[in-house]
């Protein structure tokens, strides 16, 4: 769907922002592209939709080089999302989201069902926000707005430069989960550039870890954190990677992989939902919140009991069965 | 009304010229530069001066005084306002907005149309408007070279030593300057996107 061919990117005659990265990206894949600032993420991103011209090597999108495409109507078919959500303040909230539609010509008709289906998606009410004003949202709603905007006219692909950095933490959050669950829906490819390792885990199927402009390994999460490529790598995962893996998992995970103590009822116990993340888990067995955890399924049914010893041999089996993957 | 005529022409001409101007300028910053320059000299020109000028020049297709040259003297001073307002409103359009329209797929000329001059719009309107209340009092002294308007009647006033006539002529261009200004106002409230 996407190639990069030994893409260089190079600045005043000497300075690689982009150095011979290659790597592909299947479609309907969400592929973080993870590294310190100045390492050449953005840069990248941007090369996709000739916003940055290619120095050396080409990217192909559906097998056609991006160098070659029409640089206006190839960008009408790429999603763009950008931190600061780039909202035009002189447009409703309606006309933003519609505004590539109507640079292709779609009929008012069109625009309407597209714009009530896209606002119900993220979450917003759309005759509520119709004629509204970005300045008159919450930095929340206008990044919403601003995932709308870039999938208005059902682009293939989407491009999100820390689409979510700016806002605070537990918006943050919020967003980044009901992301996820826009993507099971849409199923877009998507580039989705960040700088913390902990929202690359979460939203990625694949990372990109760059450093100085090249690619230092490139694969699932789970093999990034558990099999770090090389020095740079473990470091910028943090040597508490595999507390960051346990958000890789629910609780139906571990369900589905090692039994649970059975349940007798016997006082209060807390309870958790399966689609709940290890992480969670964990941390309320750590923090003494409770002892044991008692596993609902989606009905309501007790399944049985979850400890951190449980956590701990699921874990166990985890880094020491999955077999190794390559990007 | 002479006056309102003269004044009024000659702004519209300067926002035909200016504005596209300042726009074209935002492409070319080295261009801009001297542009913006030699307005600005052109500015510091007094009036009267101006006027001495274009005499002799004109005279040579039979306009050197009346209501040629005082359109192309107000039409000038109009140019520095007007273009440096636009050029900076341009300019000043936030820089992610700027990078949004143009990831969507937007034209330089789209850009341009939905979303960088509706967002220098007030900037724009400002620049307006102060070319336009200097244009009310620099077409005062236009009268000189006989273009008419509100400043014959201090000219005359002045020669006769009435008093009285010259402060009518003052006070009727001064309220001219305010009402305008306040006319603009609404304006350019009217003409700037709800959203700004």
């Amino acid at each position: 769907m996407l190639e990069f061919k030994n893409v260089s990117k190079i600045y005043n005659g000497n300075k690689k922002a982009v150095d011979h990265v290659n790597f592909n990206v299947d479609e309907g894949e969400l592929v973080v592209l993870l590294g310190p600032s100045g390492c050449g993420k953005t840069t990248l991103l941007r090369m996709v939709n000739q916003l940055e011209s290619i120095t050396e090597g080409d990217i192909h999108l559906n097998n056609k080089s991006v160098k070659e495409s029409n640089k206006i109507e190839m960008r009408r078919k790429i999603g763009y999302v950008i931190q600061s959500n780039g909202l035009f303040p002189n447009m409703t909230i309606e006309k933003n989201v519609m505004i590539v539609p109507d640079l292709l010509g779609w009929d008012r008709k069109k625009q309407l069902d597209r714009f009530n289906y896209l606002m119900e998606l993220i979450g917003l009410h759309p005759d509520e926000y119709r004629k509204r004003y970005p300045h008159e949202l919450s930095g929340g709603q206008q990044q919403r707005v601003g995932v709308a905007r870039a999938l208005a006219a059902d682009p293939p692909v989407m491009l999100m430069d820390e689409p979510f950095g700016a806002l605070d933490p537990i918006i943050r959050t919020k967003i980044q989960d009901e992301f996820l669950q826009i993507q099971k829906e849409i199923k877009k490819t998507i580039l989705f550039v960040s700088h913390d390792i902990d929202e690359a885990v979460k939203m990625g199927d694949k990372i990109a870890l760059f450093r100085d402009g090249q690619l230092q390994q490139y694969n699932h999460p789970f093999e990034i954190l558990h099999r770090p490529a090389n020095e740079f790598v473990s470091e910028f995962v943090g040597q508490d990677r595999v507390l960051k893996s346990t958000s890789l998992y629910s609780v139906k995970d571990l369900v589905d992989s090692v039994s649970l103590t059975g349940y007798q009822k016997a006082g209060s116990v807390q309870t958790v939902q399966e689609d709940t993340s290890l992480r969670i888990v964990i941390s309320k067995l750590l923090n003494q919140e409770a002892e044991q955890l008692a596993v609902e399924d989606t009905k309501g049914k007790i399944k049985g009991i979850l400890t951190l010893d449980l956590v701990e041999k699921f874990l166990y089996k985890q880094i020491k069965e999955t077999p190794k993957r390559t990007g | 009304m002479e006056h309102v005529q003269l004044v009024g022409l000659a702004i519209i001409v300067s926002i035909l010229i200016g504005v596209p101007l300042g726009v074209y300028l935002t492409t070319n910053e080295y261009l801009a530069e001297s542009v913006l320059q030699i307005f600005s000299i052109i500015m510091t020109i007094p009036s009267i001066a101006l006027f001495g000028v274009m005499i002799p020049i004109l005279s040579t297709i039979g306009q050197g005084i009346g209501f040629l040259p005082a359109f192309i003297a107000l039409v000038l001073y109009s140019q520095l306002p007007i273009i440096r307002n636009t050029y900076t409103g341009i300019n000043e359009v936030d820089p992610n907005i700027r990078d949004a329209a143009k990831g969507l797929g937007m034209t330089t000329l789209q850009r341009l149309i939905k979303v960088e001059i509706p967002n220098a719009m007030p900037l724009i309107m400002a620049g307006v408007r102060t070319a336009t209340v200097l244009n009310i009092g620099v077409g005062a002294i236009a009268a000189y070279i006989g273009a008419g308007g509100l400043g014959s009647l201090i000219n005359q006033g002045i020669s006769r030593s009435n008093t009285t006539m010259v402060l009518v002529g003052a006070v009727v261009v001064s309220i001219l300057a305010i009402v305008v200004d306040q006319l603009l106002r609404y304006f350019e409230k009217r003409f700037t996107p709800k959203g700004i």
